[in-house]
Parts: C-alpha cells; sequence; structure tokens
C-alpha cells in the first residue's frame, strides 16, 4: 500500500552473509516489479520517468554489480554494468541492440559525463546512488533503455545462462534460482508500455470521447447528468475567482466523484501514500446512525497532503443500479491537511484506534476509526513522511535517538502508540508548519475564505451581500465547539492565531469580492439583458393550446409572451411553421392574416422573380461548363497522343492559366488541331468588333446595351443553343484572357468589379484594332455607366422583398440584362460551390435523403444572386436546411434565411463577431469557473477558443440532431428579448460546463477538446444543456443585479 | 517540448472543397468510406499509429475545410505542421488550378524555417471516376517544378493508393521532423534506429 519508495534502499554491507544478502537483493527487485505492475494498472501507464521506474532499474542494478568478476573482465577501471553490456553485446544481438542506444545518447552530447562511470555502482551503496543526483543523464541508463525496448528480460537471462564468464561463483546471476528468478521477474515489467507522454500535461492518444463520456458516467455514479448541479457550484467558485488552487474550495460530493474519478485513472498529479479499507467513520449527516466502513487514503499532490474517506457503498461495484447512491457521496470526506491543526489519537487496545483530526477554525472532523492491527500507527508515521519537508508532527511521532552515527537512526514509536500497551491511552499531535510564518497570510489562503469555514458558515457567506460588515458577522455566527482537551499551553496562541486569520481572511475574501464584481461589470455586463424575466408556468413552451390563446383571431399582440414562453420551452413542432416567421422578424406581431397571406403572396414573386434572372444566367454557365469539359478532355487526349506539346503543355502548367475557362487562347486552338473552327470564331470575333467600331462611330450607345439586352432575352426564353449569345461571350472570355496578363485567374478573386471587367474586354480590341483604341475605350467606359445607372434604376423599381439587399455588386435582371464576363464567372463558380454542398448536407436526414435538394439549392441560389458580394461560403447550406425542413417552401425559407442571415453573416470569415464570440468566452469562464479557466490559462492555445468555431458559425446545427437543432434555434432567436442577445455565449459555456469534469480530469488540450467535441457531435443532452445554458445566464444576471 | 515527446506527426489536408480531404482522410485511418460526408467546418483531425523503420509514430492529421475563405482560419491549425497534403479531383480541373496557391498560402500561414524543403506531397483523387481532367502527367510535371514533390493517384472510395500515400506523407514528415530535432534532445525517443540495425549482431547466435 505504501509507495514512499527508496532508492536502493538496502544498506547492508557486504560482509552479511551472502546467502541473506542475495535474498534481499531479490527480495528488492520483486517489490519494485510489483510497484510498477501496480502502477501500470491503476494508471493505465507507467510514465517512464516515474519513480518506480526508477526505483527498478536501481534494484536489478544492484542484483547485477553483485558479484561481477570485474577484474577477469577488465572492468575494473570503468566497474559499471554499463561496460557489461557493451561486452556483452558481441554476443548478443538484444544486447548489442541497447548498446548502441546508449553509445548514442552518451555520443550525443560530448560534454556529458560518460554514464560509464556516472550512471552505475560498484556496490549497491546508497551513498554512491546519490552522489551524481544531478546528472542529466537518466540513472542507469542502460537497464532503463533495455526496459523500455522490452529486452530487459532477455538480456538478463544471457547473463544468467552465461553467467560463469561474466560472474564469481557466489553471484546473484550466477545462481542456479536467484539468477532464473530475477531474470523471469522482469518479464512483466518488459511487457509493459512505457511513455513519455501520457502524464497529465499532455497525451494526445487519449481514449475516444465515448470512453471518456462513459468513464465519467461509471465513475460518478450519478444518476442526475453532471449538467445539472454544476450552475451552483460555479457560482459559489466564482467568489473567488483569484484561487491559485480551486481544490481548496471543494468539499462538496461531486468533487470528491471527481477526484475519485481521478484517483482511478491518470492520476499522476497526487501520490497515494496511504490506503486501508475498512476504515469505520460516522459521517456527519443526520441520517446515518452508525459508522459507515470505508476506504480511507492519504495523497500528496505538490500543494500539499489530502485525506480521504470514501464509503464501502461507492468503491464496490459500479454495475447495479446507481440511483441510491448519490447519497453515500454526500458521506464521503476529504479533507486538507493544511486546514488541519490538531490530530487527536485515541487509542484502545481492544478496538483498534480512532483519529480525530481538528482543523484551523476549531471544527472537529468526523472520527475516523481503524480496525485493530496497527493501522492508525501506519497512517500516522506515513502522514509524517508525508509531511516533511514543510512540516512536521508535534511532538515527532517517532522518537530519535541518536545513535553512534546519525545515519543509522534507530526508531522506536512513542510508547502510547503501540498497541502493545494495555491501556486506553490518548495523544495529541499537533501539525506545525516549518516554513516561514508568513506563509500563512499567502494570498492563496486568503483569497479563500470560505475553504475552511464551516459548511454552515460558507453557505451564509455566499448568500450575503458583500459588505464586510455581514460577512465579518457571518464568521462569528455558528463556531462549533473547540476540540476537547487540547493542552492549555496552545490555547491562547491558537486563539490569537486564530483571530488573526480570521479578521484577514475576512477582509480578504471581502476585497476578492469587489474586485470580481467590478471585473463582471466591466467586461460582462452587456452580455446579458439587465432585467430578470422569470420563466413561471411557461416551461411547457408554446403548445397547442398556449398558440391559440396568444393567437386572437389570427392576430399576435403579446409579443413578450411569445418570446417568455419558447425561450423557457420551446415551440411545439407543428406550430413552427406558424411562430418562426414572428421570431426570426418575417412576420410582424400584430399583423393580421391578410396582412400575412398579402406578404406572402409578396414574398413569393418576389423569389420568382429572383429566380427566373439567375436561372436564365446559370443556362450560361451550364453551357460553357459542358464546353470546358469537353475542351480539358479534348486537351487530355491530346496530351497523350502527340508529345511534342510537352513543353508548351509545362509552360502552361505553371503558369496555371490553361483551365481558365474553354476555348481560350490561341496557344490553345492551335493544340486543338481544330482550325476551321477557330477561323469561324475569328470572324465572329470581327464582325462584332466591327459592329462595335460603328456603334462608336454613330455614338450610339444605347443601341449596343439595347442589342445585347435583347440577346439575353432570347436567352432567358429557353434558348440555350443560341450560339451568337455565346459566342458573344466566349469572344469576350478569350479576348480577355489573351490579353491581361494581369488579370489574376485566381477563383478567389471572385469580386472584379464590374468597371474593371469592361475595362478589361476593351483592352482586347487592341489585337486588331490598335488605333482605334482610345475610342474604343470611351465608349466601353460609357456603356459601362450606362448599364450601372440602368441597372439600379431596374432595382430601384423592382421593388424585390429583400430586406438586405447587397449594394455593391447589381447583377441583373430579369427584364433584360447584361451579364459581364465577371458576373458570369463569379456567379459560375458560386453555382458549383453550391452544389457542392447541397449534395452533401444532411443526405443521412430523411428530408434529404433524395428529394428536396433541388429546393436547398434554389433558395442557397436565390440568395446568393441577391448577394453576389458576399457570395456562397461554406456553412450557409446548414442554415438553410432547418429553415427548409420545417417550412417546406423555398419563399418563406429564402425570406427567413435572409432574416437570420442578418445575424449569421457576421460570423462568416469577412465578418468580426467570430473574434467577439471568442473573447466574450474567455471572459465568460473566467468569471463562471475560474478552475476551467486556469486550466486553459495553462495550454496557451486555448485562448483561441476554435474548439467552438462550427458553433457559433452554425447556431449549434452540426452539434445538435434535428429536433433539437429546432428547439435550439428557436431559442436562441427568443433569448435576446428574454435574456440575452448573446445566448449563443451561454450555450456554448452550457457545453463546455457539462463535460468540464472530463476535460479538467484529463487534462485536456486545445486539440483535445477539438476531437472530443467533433466526436461528441450529436450525441449532446439538448435539454440539459439549454436548461443549463439559462441558469447561466441567470447567475450572470444575478451576478451583476447584487450592486 | 515536441521534440522530447513521442514522435507525433502532424499533417494537414488541403485542397479545394469536395476534393474528397475529408474522405481519405477516413479511408486512411478508418478503412471507411461513405458518400454522406458534410463539408467540414471548421477543423477535424484524426489520429493514426504507423510503423516507419520499426518507430512507431503518431500521425496527427488534420482536415479543414475547403473553402479558401476559411483559411484564415489556418494559422492557428497549421502551426507546426510536418507535412502538408495538397489534393485535387483529377476531373475537376480548377481544383488543379488551386493547387498554387493552397501552397503559398500555407508557407505563409505555417511559416516553416525552411519553405523551400517543406515536405508536400500531392494527391490527385478521384481517379474511380470517369471522364479524367488532369492526366497524371501534368499533375507529375507541376511536382517536378515544385522540388519534386511526390504524387500520388488516389481513390478515397475505393481506397486506391490511400495507404501508400499516407506512408510517404508519414515518412516524409518524420524526415522532416528528423532535420528540426532541437540540440537539446534529450533520451531516449529521439533515438535513430534506422542505421544501427541491421549494420550488426544479425547473424550473431544469442542465447537469448
Amino acid at each position: 500500500m505504501i509507495s514512499v519508495f527508496s532508492l536502493g534502499g538496502f544498506n547492508i554491507s557486504m560482509s552479511g552473509d551472502e546467502k541473506d544478502y542475495k535474498e534481499k537483493l531479490i527480495v528488492a527487485v520483486k517489490k519494485e516489479v510489483k510497484q510498477v505492475m501496480e502502477e501500470s494498472v491503476t494508471r493505465k501507464f507507467v510514465h517512464e520517468e516515474s519513480g518506480s521506474v526508477t526505483s527498478l532499474c536501481g534494484a536489478v542494478e544492484n542484483c547485477l554489480s553483485q558479484g561481477l568478476r570485474r577484474r577477469a573482465l577488465g572492468l575494473f577501471k570503468t566497474s559499471s554494468t554499463t561496460a557489461l553490456l557493451h561486452k556483452v553485446a558481441k554476443h548478443c544481438s538484444e544486447a548489442n541492440r541497447i548498446s548502441k542506444k546508449v553509445q548514442e545518447i552518451e555520443n550525443s552530447d560530448p560534454n556529458r559525463r560518460s554514464s560509464s562511470s556516472s550512471d552505475s555502482v560498484s556496490k549497491p551503496t546508497l551513498k554512491k546512488n546519490l552522489s551524481f543526483p544531478s546528472s542529466p543523464l537518466p540513472r542507469f541508463l542502460w537497464i532503463r533503455l533495455a526496459l523500455f525496448d522490452k529486452q530487459l528480460a532477455k538480456i538478463i537471462d544471457y547473463l544468467v545462462s552465461n553467467a560463469s564468464k561474466y560472474y564469481d561463483k557466489d553471484a546473484l546471476v550466477a545462481d542456479p534460482d536467484y539468477g532464473s528468478i530475477l531474470s523471469s521477474l522482469l518479464v512483466g515489467p518488459c511487457a509493459l508500455d512505457y511513455s513519455r507522454t501520457k502524464s497529465v500535461e499532455q497525451f494526445w492518444t487519449d481514449p475516444p470521447a465515448d470512453e471518456l463520456v462513459k468513464m465519467h458516467r461509471i465513475s460518478s455514479g450519478h444518476s442526475t447528468p453532471p449538467s445539472v448541479r454544476r450552475p451552483i457550484l460555479n457560482f459559489g467558485r466564482s467568489l473567488n475567482t483569484s484561487s491559485d488552487d480551486p481544490l481548496l474550495s471543494r468539499n462538496n460530493s461531486q468533487h470528491i466523484a471527481k477526484d475519485y474519478v481521478e484517483s482511478l485513472h491518470q492520476n499522476s498529479r497526487a501520490a497515494l501514500l496511504f490506503g486501508k479499507n475498512n476504515v469505520l467513520v460516522m459521517p456527519a449527516k443526520d441520517d446515518v446512525t452508525e459508522p459507515m466502513p470505508g476506504y480511507l487514503s492519504l495523497h500528496q499532490t505538490p500543494s500539499g497532503l489530502t485525506i480521504k474517506w470514501t464509503p464501502n457503498q461507492l468503491m464496490n461495484g459500479f454495475t447495479e443500479e446507481s440511483q441510491d447512491k448519490s447519497i453515500y457521496w454526500d458521506y464521503a470526506l476529504q479533507v486538507r491537511l493544511d486546514e488541519i491543526v490538531y490530530v487527536h489519537c485515541h487509542q484502545d487496545s481492544e478496538a483498534g484506534g480512532t483519529i480525530i483530526l481538528v482543523g484551523q477554525d476549531g471544527v472537529q472532523r468526523p472520527p475516523i476509526h481503524f480496525p485493530k492491527g496497527g493501522h492508525m500507527l501506519a497512517f500516522l508515521s506515513c502522514l509524517e513522511t508525508g509531511l516533511l519537508p514543510r512540516g512536521r508532527l508535534d511532538p515527532p511521532l517517532w522518537s530519535q535517538r541518536a545513535g553512534a552515527n546519525s545515519t543509522t537512526k534507530r526508531r522506536r514509536p512513542l510508547p502510547a502508540l503501540s498497541e502493545t500497551e494495555e491501556a486506553t491511552k490518548d495523544y495529541v499531535f499537533r501539525i506545525i508548519d516549518n516554513s516561514d510564518h508568513k506563509d500563512i497570510f499567502k494570498r492563496k489562503d486568503l483569497m479563500n475564505v470560505k475553504a475552511s469555514l464551516p459548511t454552515k458558515v460558507r453557505v451564509q457567506l455566499c448568500s450575503t451581500s458583500t459588505s464586510s460588515e455581514s460577512s465579518s458577522k457571518s464568521f462569528s455566527i455558528d463556531q462549533q465547539s473547540v476540540p476537547d482537551s487540547p493542552p492549555s499551553v496552545y490555547i491562547q496562541a491558537v486563539c490569537d492565531s486564530m483571530k488573526k486569520q480570521i479578521i484577514s481572511r475576512a477582509f480578504y475574501g471581502w476585497l476578492a469580492y469587489c474586485r470580481h464584481l467590478s471585473t463582471v461589470r466591466t467586461h460582462l455586463s452587456g452580455l446579458v439583458n439587465g432585467k430578470i424575466i422569470n420563466g413561471d408556468g411557461a416551461s411547457e413552451g408554446i403548445t397547442v393550446e398556449k398558440w391559440a390563446e396568444l393567437c386572437t383571431d389570427g392576430v399576435v399582440t403579446d409579443y413578450a409572451e411569445v418570446y417568455r414562453y419558447t425561450y423557457f420551452g420551446g415551440i411545439a413542432n407543428e406550430l413552427r411553421t406558424q411562430i418562426w416567421p414572428y421570431l426570426l422578424g418575417h412576420y410582424k406581431f400584430g399583423s393580421t392574416e391578410e396582412q400575412r397571406k398579402a406578404l406572402d403572396e409578396e414574398t413569393k414573386q418576389a423569389y420568382e422573380n429572383t429566380m427566373s434572372e439567375w436561372l436564365a444566367v446559370e443556362a450560361i454557365v451550364r453551357q460553357r461548363d459542358k464546353e470546358d469539359q469537353a475542351h480539358a478532355i479534348a486537351k487530355l487526349s491530346s496530351e497523350s497522343t502527340s508529345g511534342d506539346h510537352a513543353p508548351n503543355e509545362l509552360h502552361r502548367d505553371l503558369s496555371n492559366e490553361v483551365f481558365e475557362d474553354v476555348i481560350t487562347d490561341d496557344e490553345d486552338s492551335e493544340s486543338d488541331h481544330d482550325t476551321p473552327n477557330r477561323k469561324n470564331k475569328k470572324t465572329r470575333e470581327n464582325t462584332i468588333r466591327y459592329e462595335s467600331e460603328e456603334e462608336v462611330d454613330k455614338g450610339e450607345t444605347n443601341k449596343d446595351c439595347d442589342q445585347q439586352q435583347n440577346n439575353v432575352q432570347r436567352n432567358d426564353t429557353g434558348a440555350l443553343n443560341s450560339s451568337k449569345i455565346l459566342s458573344v461571350e466566349e469572344e469576350e472570355e478569350a479576348t480577355c484572357n489573351n490579353n491581361c496578363d494581369n488579370l489574376e485567374p485566381d477563383p478567389r478573386e471572385e469580386l472584379h468589379d464590374f468597371i474593371h471587367n469592361v475595362i478589361v474586354t476593351n483592352a482586347s480590341v487592341d489585337i486588331s484594332n490598335i488605333e482605334t483604341e482610345g475610342h474604343v475605350r470611351n465608349h466601353l467606359d460609357a456603356v459601362t455607366e450606362e448599364n450601372n445607372s440602368s441597372l439600379d434604376t431596374c432595382i430601384e423599381t423592382h421593388g424585390l422583398a429583400s430586406p438586405a439587399r447587397s449594394a455593391c455588386v447589381s447583377p441583373a435582371s430579369s427584364n433584360g440584362g447584361i451579364y459581364t464576363q465577371e458576373l458570369l464567372k463569379t456567379f459560375g463558380l458560386n453555382l458549383h460551390r453550391i452544389e457542392k454542398d447541397v449534395q452533401r448536407c444532411d443526405r443521412n436526414y430523411w428530408y434529404f435523403a433524395n428529394e428536396n435538394l433541388d429546393k436547398l439549392r434554389n433558395v442557397m441560389c436565390t440568395y446568393v444572386w441577391e448577394h453576389l458580394d458576399i457570395g456562397y461560403m461554406q456553412g450557409m447550406c446548414d442554415l438553410v436546411a432547418p429553415l427548409l425542413v420545417t417550412f417546406d417552401d423555398e419563399s418563406l425559407t429564402y425570406a427567413c434565411f435572409c432574416h437570420l442571415m442578418e445575424r449569421m453573416i457576421e460570423n462568416f470569415p469577412n465578418g468580426n463577431a467570430m473574434d467577439c464570440h471568442f473573447a466574450n468566452m474567455r471572459s465568460l469562464i473566467q468569471i463562471l469557473d475560474a478552475e476551467m479557466y486556469e486550466q486553459m490559462h495553462a495550454h496557451g492555445d486555448y485562448t483561441h477558443f476554435y474548439f467552438c468555431y462550427r458553433w457559433f458559425l452554425l447556431d449549434f446545427k452540426r452539434e445538435l440532431v434535428y429536433p433539437d437543432v429546432f428547439t435550439t434555434w428557436e431559442i436562441i432567436w427568443a433569448a435576446q428579448h428574454v435574456a440575452s442577445s448573446h445566448f449563443v455565449l451561454f450555450l456554448a459555456l452550457a457545453l463546455l460546463e457539462t463535460y468540464r469534469d472530463i476535460i479538467l480530469s484529463n487534462g485536456m488540450d486545445f486539440t483535445d477538446i477539438i476531437k472530443f467535441f467533433n466526436e461528441m457531435a450529436e450525441r449532446h443532452d439538448a435539454v440539459a444543456v439549454l436548461k443549463l445554458s439559462r441558469e447561466l445566464v441567470l447567475q450572470l444576471q444575478l451576478l451583476i443585479e447584487n450592486k | 517540448m515536441a521534440s522530447n515527446k513521442k514522435v507525433l506527426l502532424k499533417v494537414i489536408i488541403l485542397g479545394d472543397s469536395s476534393v474528397g480531404k475529408t474522405s481519405l482522410m477516413n479511408q486512411y485511418v478508418n478503412r471507411k468510406f461513405s458518400n454522406q460526408y458534410k463539408a467540414t467546418i471548421g477543423a477535424d483531425f484524426l489520429t493514426k499509429e504507423v510503423t516507419i523503420d520499426d518507430r512507431t509514430v503518431t500521425m496527427q492529421i488534420w482536415d479543414t475545410a475547403g473553402q479558401e475563405r476559411f483559411q484564415s482560419l489556418g494559422v492557428a491549425f497549421y502551426r507546426g505542421a510536418d507535412c502538408c497534403v495538397l489534393v485535387f479531383d483529377v476531373t475537376a480541373p480548377n481544383t488543379f488550378k488551386s493547387l498554387d496557391s493552397w501552397r503559398d498560402e500555407f508557407l505563409i500561414q505555417a511559416a516553416p524555417r525552411e519553405p523551400d524543403n517543406f515536405p508536400f506531397v500531392l494527391l490527385g483523387n478521384k481517379v474511380d471516376l470517369e471522364p479524367r481532367a488532369i492526366s497524371a502527367k501534368r499533375a507529375q510535371q507541376w511536382c517536378q517544378a515544385k522540388n519534386n514533390m511526390p504524387y500520388f493517384e488516389t481513390s478515397a472510395k475505393e481506397g486506391l493508393n490511400v495507404e501508400q500515400a499516407f506512408l510517404a506523407i508519414a515518412k516524409n514528415a518524420l524526415a522532416q521532423q528528423n532535420q528540426s530535432v532541437d540540440l537539446y534532445n534529450e533520451f531516449p525517443d529521439q533515438i535513430k534506429l534506422t542505421n544501427t540495425q541491421k549494420s550488426n549482431g544479425g547473424g550473431d547466435s544469442c542465447a537469448c
């Protein structure tokens, strides 16, 4: 049980009985092997730098050094087992491998002292071992390496088999029994995997999210999800954000559950110093009448010692129904030794011993009753060891009698505590902190006012307001009885110390609280609405009956109630079609049914008009795609048949412009073997140019414009094969690509503006007709302006319902338009992107399994057509989908989507909302969950909060299943009118809090969290998360209100 | 820190949307293909253990959003990458065309110490589909011009060449990481076993 390891801790002279000595060596190895194996079982892994590994290596080293024939082997100078290894390496391949590794490591740093002399010892004396404590190379290097490489057992086996060569006759290795025992003992440790990475701070091969959650559920043994009980805790904890060690403030059952999990899994933060089962404790609860058996353990963490006691009911079998187990968590004990001043021991020869811990506050902890058999003494001795070097027991548990030299102290426990004494004895120890007395006033302690106060007082402190008066008052209340029999000498000192501490703690606690509140007010007051609206009676949400009540004669006036009911309970599914347009702002509250019908009609009309616009463009894009495709294939085949074009192609590949578009440059045409066609095109090109020139001469710009409009209109009517129009487009493009090297074909530059494009097109003319260039440019510029103005007029007169029509690019209208090259390119690009994403949007959901994808595409295209400056961005489809599923009506979906996007667009890459969200998340976590914040702070990466990216971008749409998305969305929409216009932040926080124990106990970093939440997508308990997020909003509201 | 750990190779997959980045990753790690993958939003990663030259390394394969506009997110994810995998769709010429900008953007954002020698691997995906628009030759030519970038033609759907491609990726990543190992590299995980293995003792008989 006790794992205070001692390195090479057997201090026996060689002159002793050889047999005895060998026995001891073997026992030491056995012990260490057991320790390592235990560690691997309890922690699931063994860290390479674990103390038990070092001890094991030391023990093995001792065995191997004993009886080594140094002289015979020429090892007397180095006298080391490392030299032995190098010698053996010639004959044993495993040893050879390890020997190489050792040399490599040693050579990697020439300045470093050779490990041959530094890492080994010739005699198993403690002194030797400790003589190179600061060596940068780990001790017992080769043994370590061999162990990690799983070769150690084999190498030793070899040594044992060939012991006569290397060892004296009476050596342990040469002994027929001990030798084989030694090698077989090491088979176990050699089968383990050692890890350098799976420490708490850094491990990335963690179990999948599933397993983590399961593990957590099982071990916490609670039927209620953790989220439900979380907020209160946070609230409590949030009062001392500046605490260095939030452990202090946990006395709660949940925390014990968490700690328990920690101590079972990957708990390399705390060392177990003592463990004993069936220790009886009488929990300080009214409903317990008899002492309960449980597991008592003593843990050492960097910050101090902790005593834990867990009822047996929690220790045994997690499999059975765990309904009533939660109650046992209330009984579990956790005591930080920092808080303890006195240890009272009552020794009874009949019944064993009882220990009562008394805190700084004078409060007794429940008595801990040890069964008979020296367990209390063992516990105390572990406790004393654990206190060193910073603290000690006064009087010392072990009386020391200095012998001849100080290294051989003989120790004997105080007579009172040995059970051989017959009488019943009591004894009191005082725990003394040797460190500087000022430490008591360390900020850490002072900030945690509540940590050492009795529970009742603490509760009161939390609930009272911040005035120092009231908090100091609460300190005086309820001081429980002072321990029975403290030696009178100490009473005065104790009282003084208590008085001082109480006063200073009260002051610092109050100060921390004030600072905290001011932070809250400065940073977070904007995140929630000031007015707290309660959810009385609204938890059912808007049911059909409720809706009938709210919607009288088709008019809904009481919007506050609609929002309130939605926020607290969501909307019945069959009502969503009716209510969502209100929530999104499409329908106005107070509108009559007729008004809404008219609006629907209008919306529909506008939607269809817009669709017809882009459908026309789509037709052109499609046609060009076909040609693109044909061309690409033609090129592919020509490429494969004629090798002489290779240099050409290489050049084009490098410039990477070949793929820009169809029938582009002359180079292509040449390789196409397509001369007739090309001539044909040239002719057409000339014709058009000629026309242009004519028009320039006449100055009839409007005619030109009209003509093109007509052409396009014809195209609108479905004349896809109108080759003339298409050729116009082609020519434009061809000339564009031919002549404008500066035109970057990069698809990302979606938005060359209109004028630029026309000028570019214009520039093309100079090939054939340089002298007219100036003319033509003037002319085309004029056209541009003309077009722009006419389009503006179109838009104005058109009166589309779109609330946020883009002002930047004005594509075209249904009654004729000019499709610039740029427009076609941009829309074509968007179209392709939309199609790619529509094709893979929620195909596993029944609505999108086969049909309805076209509807989604139409809505998406219409939006993008109307907002070409924004363009399609991945994620938009995900935002349309739930609306479409609900409405199953394209125009209504479109209108609502436009409203939704007013808020959401800012989250997309061009907006800045995402950064704000991240910054707000940081502040919120800092305020509401200081412990989590500390951990995040420790991992610098956390500051990005990118694991929330998808949450915010899609309003949690990807995190939840459809029915939950509906509820979540409507609650987000309603929230801004009820509680917070940043409700998504609280949702995000609630998600984090739901899994906080898992995140914290596994020390997850940035990447771990991303992975965890990606794996948990669509598996969250939305109801609980929503409930928790509403609670979090309320928490913050209360914090801010409490002025 | 990084060099002190067990070897972790960070690999970033880049390429236009819908070229099959997610599918390739899942095919490699889980040996599964689904036509129901959604467009990746943000970033995700999977890990896989591979053995290279007797060394077990963990590949952390990052899948990213394909739309260029989301690249601004990249910097957080690209940091510390050991290899970058560029993917295009052999049936979609445009996805090939944008490779240059993906590569450039990565180099800018990840800012590796030696941009010229940073390992990239090019994958031409969807070779199971017809009609093809980009020939192997053209892709290879592009690779030649980019410091002889390795090129693989894959099909995530059929699992064709995926294993080989990622093995090459892992090797390149490992080579990159070994080059940039710190001087203060402590024992024992950075020991190069590659040469020591075969040189000696192979035929030696041993009593073990």
